[in-house]
């Protein structure tokens, strides 16, 4: 998995590309001391080029959910397709995180 | 189901040779002339053939993972001096004879190659599977062989609360045991029985097997999405959701796993 962040006035979008699987817990860990450190209150997870989620990958956007809460922003999970969006259902992962179209 | 016609009762899979590029000097010959097999290479066409390994090195191109090829074997370092391959790969191999397709690797190889999506390559060129089956199903091997490697053969416990410290605590874990030569080492065996049943359904019999300390499947459980449940334990819920058939056997160290193709 690779990610890109933007930071904007209100928001801050990261965009995630690749496979997001257990095997990515250093790049998550990395991504969500940047996302706590930027200015922006609203923390917005592109998942438009993400082609795979595991358990593991729903487990560590649950933790940078947290993590956002803990420092008063907020997580957005926006644009899943595919499998991803898919396992987001099955998981029922809109009653935790926000979920954009 | 290939030659089945001239396979002795319970083969299945007859192979007309070993390739092993990646092999130190001289290994392959040794331990294709002890299995009673020719050394062959994948423009051979004369059958199914094993690919013999020593690591990930030299096994990450997709046509490894396609036909001719229907085994993938790690073939145990320090026997250089010896004529014999020993009884281990002998009976890997035999365990290759009994599936359709079969792999045998150490959990560091598995870790490096991504096995789940190797093994859906290799699936999906024997039983094409269209856009949301293949996806869906790339996630219920993956999710199976990631809980024999992470939970089964390192040892390592899922992520329970949500919090950084937790994932600092997963990421420390992982690799300190694929550091532990002894950990990385153990084995992850995958068989793969393809059957058509009598209405002409095909379907996929995969069964995974670790060597680590097995758990006890929590049988009627269903995962709490609500914030504070934990940001592990969906795995077997989402390969229950996938697979037309879930068993778990050996004390947890076995999940097999049907799939309608």
């Amino acid at each position: 998995m690779d990610y890109g962040i933007e930071v904007r006035d209100q928001e801050a979008v990261v965009c995630l590309r690749g496979r997001l699987t257990f095997n990515d817990h250093g790049k998550l860990r990395t991504l969500i001391g940047e996302m706590g450190q930027n200015r922006a209150r609203r923390q917005v997870l592109d998942l438009s080029s993400l082609e795979f989620v595991d358990s593991a990958g729903i487990g560590m956007l649950l933790i940078a959910r947290e993590e956002m809460a803990n420092a008063d922003k907020q997580l957005i999970l926006r644009a899943a397709g595919g499998q991803v969006k898919r396992v987001l259902t099955v998981a029922q992962i809109a009653k935790i995180v926000p979920i954009e179209d | 189901m290939s030659d089945g016609a001239t396979l002795q009762p319970g083969l299945r899979t007859h192979f007309a040779g070993v390739h092993g590029p990646s092999l130190p000097d001289g290994g392959l010959p040794r331990l294709a002339r002890a299995l009673g097999l020719p050394p062959a290479g994948p423009e051979a066409g004369g059958g199914p053939l094993a690919l013999l390994l020593a690591g990930p090195a030299g096994a990450d191109a997709d046509a490894l993972w396609q036909p001719p090829f229907a085994a993938w074997v790690e073939v145990v370092p320090c026997r250089d001096a010896a004529e014999d391959p020993g009884p281990s790969l002998r009976s890997l191999m035999d365990a290759a004879a009994a599936a359709d397709l079969y792999v045998n690797v150490t959990t560091a190889t598995a870790h490096d190659l991504h096995l789940g999506a190797r093994l859906l390559t290799a699936l999906t060129a024997r039983c094409p599977l269209a856009g949301e089956r293949r996806g869906d199903v790339e996630l219920a091997l993956h999710e199976a062989i990631s809980n024999a490697l992470v939970h089964g053969n390192l040892g390592v416990s899922g992520m329970k609360e949500l919090s950084a410290a937790e994932l600092d605590r997963f990421s420390r874990d992982l690799e300190t045991r694929l550091a532990d030569p002894v950990l990385a080492a153990r084995r992850i065996a995958i068989a793969v029985r393809l059957e058509v049943g009598g209405d002409g359904q095909r379907a996929a019999s995969v069964d995974i097997a670790d060597e680590g300390a097995g758990f006890a499947p929590d049988r009627g459980h269903h995962h709490d999405p609500r914030p504070g449940s934990g940001a592990s334990g969906r795995g077997l819920d989402l390969i229950g959701s996938i697979a037309d058939g879930l068993e778990i056997a050996d004390g947890g160290r076995r999940i097999r796993l049907r799939f309608h193709l």
